[in-house]
């Protein structure tokens, strides 16, 4: 069973959003008593050895990410705070921001002092509003604490941290796009290299990191950091915030360790209670995870090699279990709908692909599959892959064909309800060039 | 949008040279480029829409992706934004199915919502759709019922006679160029020519998704002293050119390859002509002079080539009045090639001390706009430095113009300012040889018309000492008419009658330009020594 | 005979004949068709009607704050759109124009951004507009059946504004509150439920069609106690205390320092004995300029070497098993402070 540790959520609903209970708390201590005496890489090299990977969705080490990050450019050095949160399944960030805004600007005076940034901008997504105004509270209760602004605490760093309101995008979650929203740019994916780390936002040094990993720092620094990566597993220390969303009878947000197995957080009293209904299968790690069947959520642990093993991903720790009463078509449906209004209509495969897709799914919906849609949409999905500039498609693809190939006999019904599924839609000496 | 400031790197002869293997084959490329260009150095044409050499890379065509293997397998990569490294594995389509599957499946995707109504397209046959589909798919597997869902700029969008939902086919964009909202493949091109070449962001892409429409500013139209280019680099039928929409099917022309006398940088060009009428004039990629820009003021001055065109004069008339004059000003314009003005200091020493030469324009000098302008009228300038005509005394010759009997000029429109005009009819008689009736064809006595740069074959240096050949384009509106130095020539007393013999006169005057001749004055120019001039 | 539908086919002799086929393409209901990145034509006021309400003392402070706060002024362009849209309800086309210029970038270049994000109202809305998520949590926890209870006590379809102007229901994409699912927001509100007069949403609480009613009802009951909506801050309340970014328009702040932190002493500082002498080994670090490696010698430190920045490893040959250790790195004109002390194992 589970250790009850807990690195994020520890003040969810002790009103830790005034800078006076976060203190009683515990907290900015790392501050006051640790984080001055410390030089850049020290800071660096705990967060390295804490082993705490990023918890965005692809889980990047934070610690070789901020070694990335270049001294002495002449360029300021910005740390960019990823609370973009639109993966469906995740609101994760939504609550901690809520519940501990204190927390995130504690890490992100340590993201700070190690990456000798001078200002830090939180991305946040537009629905957030609530969050928008939290933060705000707490960053301007930190100024008025001497914890923000020039020369803080007597040494000669000083560190601002403003929010940026995003206005509906899912793709500003990625890290190039965020970078150009925050620019006041469409929020595009760039091309890589080069990475964010050299030449980010304004051309200069940039680390974007998820609201979770940073809210991870204070507490390795109160402890130690050993202690959180003796946590999880060998490949990722520390707890994972989980969103259970979907059929549980307590859907929520759950934090535990790295490595727990997916049943335990499932059914587990403490969590999510028990599925409501009968398993049909779980999606793992955010709608773009290919979905899991129940005998594969049995041996699944909450990892990064588990889930990749089991050819989907950890992801941004959500967990979406379905009953058997829910329709995949339906939901396949939604994802397709989804993912062709927010791809940013760059590369050709996603603007068009996604839409293409969709209609193809919406089609099926409707009673009006053909034979050979299936296979199409399968081609579809491995189109997409490595041939787009962000992984927006492939978050498309991947779903769809593990979708497809695990429940195939629910499309395929879906397809017979077309009295003329067996005939083509189109005719084989069709040109496309006599159409319009 | 992507990082609009990673502009390509394109090979030079001093790119140093690197191993590479395609297809297994070992190959030697330039080392400092990226593997489109790259690719290309060796004859493997890459099929792309978004990059262009001159432009930053976007990378979101996705239709020039090749396979590339490292330590972790075989990935696909776009070429033009992969740099070349020694030593790197790169498949194309010949020998890897899944290079050719995904060019199939760009190109596929790229026609979803693209119309195919190629037939009256105006850029059928210059579309780099229609050649990358020729190339890679030829057959689609996707279904066009469920495939065409256009959507847009909802200002613009119809519903047909067939109950389909359509883009705007005729979207004035601006006062030269048209759109055609449904052909577009949404490269950007044109929003990163306009962002980064003119440094003008009139166009932008809007919406997302398969909802992005290129547009302007609503009620703001694209203006711009470049904005023509973007119908140049437009790989579809989207942007088109009001002045030559619908006015020729582009096989049907042939090109010249020439050099916009406009302007002292000497725009190398394209003139596209058919039936001995001049269509269009494109810009003609260089990448030292103009890249691959044009500004409006040259490309469209064909409109009015073969417009108030003069006629042949009569030689015995003007043979006697030279004969007779006292003294002479004999006026070169900058529009004169090398043989117009080596031709032009033959006449000077024929007539000897009574000749004196001026050169010039009265136009002012603007400032070099760093695309494709430098700013300065007089196209040949460099070239009367080097043939030792004066080449700014114009102000000279209108103090002094009581001193002088004849005045001669070549292409040079000197009475197109009043004041100057006032003083220069003081000159009793005023031969003028030009292309045209301007204002200083007007204020001839003896008028000569002879062929316009466009119709000759010649050489100019330009504002970057580059030596640039023109081309004669077979567009002369009456045969009878002769180049300027032919003409010069033959008052003279000594006939040149080719560019060749010419160019030979050239070459006696200034001994350093003899290693060149037509032949070896490649297509791009000669760049020139300074200590020459 | 199979007859081919739908498309356009070659006949014997040659001519083009069209049958239009059984399948036309429906319109699914797309978030994208609404309120969000396309619109119907709206009649869009002048920049005479807008500028006298953009251009007050009160907003002008707001963007000369947002303005601070970037490198470059392009960077609170979002922001200035959101204050915008909070004083103007909508962001209409002269508006934009009005925020490319405040943020020195070009007008196409602003509504290109407008119409990249969904959050941007390029027309107006009712005074409570409800965005129902329909992403794949909230449609497997019937999400579509809220929305037709809603549309259909309130008889408009999605998209539609009520006739009194009082809500527009709109369709989104995932709203990030998936542990409530159904849910919605209310203006810029999460709602699933109504306590205390007061939209809340709590811990598995999600949205029924009573919730609905509540809310709704709640609605109403506002509209009624105030004349106008009372505005909420579209940037979630002004900031206090900062100077804004080095740099920018009316900042006041100074750049970062060089070197504010302490320097970088020797990390993982490991020694090895064996037959050649003592291996010591330690994490490199890109800021030292300077190594010096130390041996104890009774009480005191003796300097053994100093290897260059670029070594990975040290060797004193004259070492042996069970000597200590310390290293000393210096970072400029910085000296850490000593390495903690190893002996040589």
């Amino acid at each position: 069973m589970a250790k009850t540790i807990k690195v994020c959520t520890d003040n969810f609903g002790k009103g830790a959003q005034d800078i006076a209970v976060y203190k009683k708390l515990g907290g900015y201590t790392s501050i006051s008593s640790r984080l001055f005496d410390l030089s850049q890489f020290e800071v660096i090299d705990m967060v390295k050895r804490s082993n705490l990977r990023g918890r965005g969705g692809a889980g990047f080490p934070t610690g070789l990410k901020w070694s990335f990050v270049p001294r002495h450019t002449g360029k300021p050095v910005y740390i960019v705070v990823n609370a973009d949160e639109g993966e469906p399944g995740t609101f994760k960030d939504h609550f901690l921001m809520n519940e501990d805004p204190h927390r995130l600007i504690e890490g992100l005076i340590i993201a700070g002092w190690a990456l000798g940034s001078r200002t830090a901008y939180i991305y946040v997504r537009g629905e957030f509003l609530p969050c928008i105004e939290s933060l705000n509270k707490a960053i301007s209760q930190a100024y008025v604490d001497g914890l923000l602004g020039e020369n803080i605490g007597g040494t000669k760093f000083s560190f601002d941290i403003y929010v940026h309101r995003g206005a509906g995008a899912y793709i500003c979650g990625e890290e190039t796009a965020l970078i150009n929203s925050l620019e006041g740019k469409r929020g595009e994916p760039r091309l890589k290299p080069p990475f964010p780390a050299v030449s980010g936002a304004w051309k200069s040094p940039t680390c974007v990191n998820n609201v979770e990993t940073l809210m991870a720092l204070p507490w390795i620094f109160q402890n130690s950091p050993e202690a959180y990566a003796a946590i999880g597993t060998g490949c990722a220390g520390g707890t994972k915030v989980f969103c259970v969303s979907g059929d549980v009878k307590r859907t929520g947000v759950y934090e535990v360790p790295i490595g727990t197995p997916m049943m335990d957080l499932l059914n587990s009293p403490d969590y999510a209670g028990g599925i409501d209904g009968v398993l049909k299968g779980v999606i793992p790690g955010g709608s773009s995870c290919p979905v899991l069947l129940p005998e594969e959520c049995e041996k699944a642990t909450l990892d990064y090699e588990c889930m990749i093993s089991l050819n989907t991903m950890f992801g941004s720790g959500a967990v979406m279990p379905f009953n058997t009463t829910r329709d995949v078509v339906v939901l396949l449906n939604t994802l397709g709908n989804f993912y062709s209004h927010e791809s940013c209509g760059q590369c050709t495969p996603c603007r068009e692909g996604t839409g293409y897709a969709k209609r193809v799914i919406n089609s099926i919906l409707r009673g009006e599959g053909h034979d050979g849609d299936l296979e199409l949409l399968l081609s579809l999905a491995e189109q997409y892959n490595g041939t787009t500039i962000c992984p927006l498609a492939p978050a498309l693809g991947q779903p769809m064909s593990a979708f497809i190939n695990k429940y195939r006999s629910e499309f395929d019904a879906y397809i017979e309800k077309n009295p003329n599924h067996a005939s083509p839609r189109i005719s084989a000496t069709h040109r496309p060039g006599a159409f319009w | 949008m992507s990082n609009y400031y990673n502009m390509p790197k394109l090979p030079t002869a001093d790119s140093p040279q690197v191993a590479i293997f395609v297809d297994g084959k070992e190959v030697i490329v330039p080392g400092d480029t990226n593997l489109l260009e790259a690719l290309k150095t060796i004859g493997i044409k890459t099929p792309h829409m978004c990059y262009h050499p001159h432009l930053p890379v976007a990378g979101n065509c996705r239709q020039c992706l090749v396979e590339l293997e490292d330590l972790r397998g075989r990935t696909l990569v776009i070429a033009c934004f992969t740099p070349v490294t020694p030593g790197m594995k790169v498949f194309t389509p010949s020998t890897s199915a899944r290079v050719k599957n995904a060019r199939k499946a760009t190109s596929e995707f790229m026609l979803v919502n693209h119309p195919l109504d190629c037939p009256i397209c105006d850029k059928a046959g210059e579309c780099s759709l229609q050649e990358n589909y020729m190339e890679n798919g030829q057959e689609s597997r996707l279904r066009p019922e469920v495939g065409k869902q256009y959507h847009g700029n909802p200002d613009n969008t119809f519903v047909d006679s067939k109950g389909q939902v359509r883009g705007g086919k005729r979207v004035a964009l601006g006062p030269r160029i048209t759109l055609d909202e449904e052909r577009c493949v949404h490269c950007d091109r044109c929003v990163r020519f306009m962002r980064h070449v003119a440094g003008d962001e009139q166009l932008q892409l809007a919406a997302r998704g398969d909802h992005t429409y290129i547009m302007t500013f609503p009620g703001q139209p694209l203006d711009h002293e470049y904005d023509l280019c973007v119908t140049d680099i437009c790989p579809v039928g989207a942007l088109t050119a009001n002045h030559f929409r619908f006015q020729q099917r582009v096989w049907l022309l042939s090109r010249t390859p020439s050099i916009s006398m406009d302007d002292s940088l000497g725009a190398n060009i394209w003139i596209d002509h058919n039936n001995g009428k001049v269509w269009r004039l494109m810009p003609r990629c260089n990448p030292e002079v103009n890249r691959s820009w044009l500004s409006n003021t040259s490309r469209l001055a064909y409109l009015n080539f073969c417009k108030g065109r003069l006629a042949p004069g009569h030689l015995k008339v003007v043979v006697d009045l030279l004969k007779k004059s006292k003294k002479v000003a004999l006026v070169a314009g900058g529009q004169c090639t090398l043989e117009d003005l080596a031709a032009f200091k033959m006449l000077k020493e024929s007539l000897g001390d009574k000749a004196q030469m001026f050169g010039g324009t009265l136009r002012p000098i603007e400032a070099p706009d760093g695309i494709a302008k430098s700013g300065d009228s007089m196209a040949n300038r460099a070239g009367f430095k080097c043939l030792g005509i004066p080449d700014n005394n114009l102000g000279d010759l209108i103090e002094r113009a009581s001193e002088f009997d004849v005045l001669l000029t070549v292409h040079n429109d000197i009475f197109g300012d009043s004041e100057s005009a006032e003083a220069l009819k003081k000159i009793p008689s005023r031969i003028v040889l030009s292309a045209f009736n301007d204002a200083t064809a007007h204020a001839a006595t003896l008028l000569w018309g002879v062929n316009h740069w466009s119709e000759v074959t010649g050489s100019m240096i330009n504002s970057l000492q580059i030596l640039q050949k023109l081309t004669a384009a077979p567009t002369s509106p009456n045969p009878e008419l002769k180049p300027a130095y032919e003409v010069l020539s033959i008052l003279a007393g000594k006939p040149l009658t080719s560019a060749i013999s010419a160019l030979q006169k050239v070459h006696e005057y200034v001994p350093a330009l003899k290693p060149y001749s037509y032949e070896n004055i490649r297509s791009t120019g000669v760049k020139l020594d300074g200590v020459l001039l | 005979m199979n007859i081919i539908q739908g498309a356009v086919h070659f006949v014997a002799n040659n001519k083009l004949t069209f049958e239009k086929g059984p399948m036309p393409i429906k319109p699914y209901p797309s978030a994208a068709n609404q309120v969000g990145h396309k619109n119907k034509l709206y009649p869009q006021p002048s920049m005479e009607e807008i500028l006298p309400k953009l251009e007050t003392p009160a907003v002008k402070v707001r963007i000369a704050d947002l303005l601070s706060r970037y490198p470059e002024p392009q960077g609170a362009l979002l922001e200035v759109l959101w204050v915008i849209q909070e004083v103007l309800g909508w962001v209409p086309r002269e508006s934009i124009r009005w925020a490319s210029k405040v943020c020195d970038c070009s007008p196409a270049h602003a509504y290109g951004v407008v119409t990249f994000y969904t959050m941007y109202k390029q027309v107006p809305t009712g005074r409570y507009l409800l965005q129902f998520c329909r992403n794949i949590c909230c449609e497997q926890k019937g999400a579509s059946g809220i929305i037709a209870y809603t549309e259909k006590a309130l008889k408009i379809k999605t998209g539609e504004t009520t006739p009194d102007g009082l809500f527009t229901i709109v369709q989104v994409e995932c709203l990030g509150a998936c542990g409530n699912a159904p849910v919605m927001l209310v203006n810029d509100e999460f709602a699933t439920d109504v306590e205390g007069g007061k939209l809340t949403m709590r811990d598995g609480i999600t949205l029924t069609p009573e919730r609905v009613d509540k809310i709704l009802k709640w609605c109403y009951d506002r509209s009624e106690k105030y004349e106008e909506e009372p505005v909420r801050d579209a940037l979630g309340g002004t900031l206090v205390g900062h100077k804004g970014h080095p740099g920018a328009p009316g900042s006041s702040a100074k750049p970062q320092e060089m070197d504010y932190a302490p320097a970088c002493p020797v990390l993982g500082l490991k020694a090895v004995a064996e037959k050649s002498g003592v291996t010591l080994t330690w994490k490199n670090a890109p800021e030292f300029t300077h190594l010096v490696v130390e041996r104890a010698d009774g009480s005191s430190w003796k300097k053994v070497g100093e290897p260059s920045v670029k070594d990975k490893e040290f060797i004193d040959p004259t070492g042996l098993a069970g000597m200590a250790y310390r290293m000393i790195a210096t970072s400029g004109d910085r000296v850490a402070k000593p390495s903690t002390e190893e002996k040589a194992v």
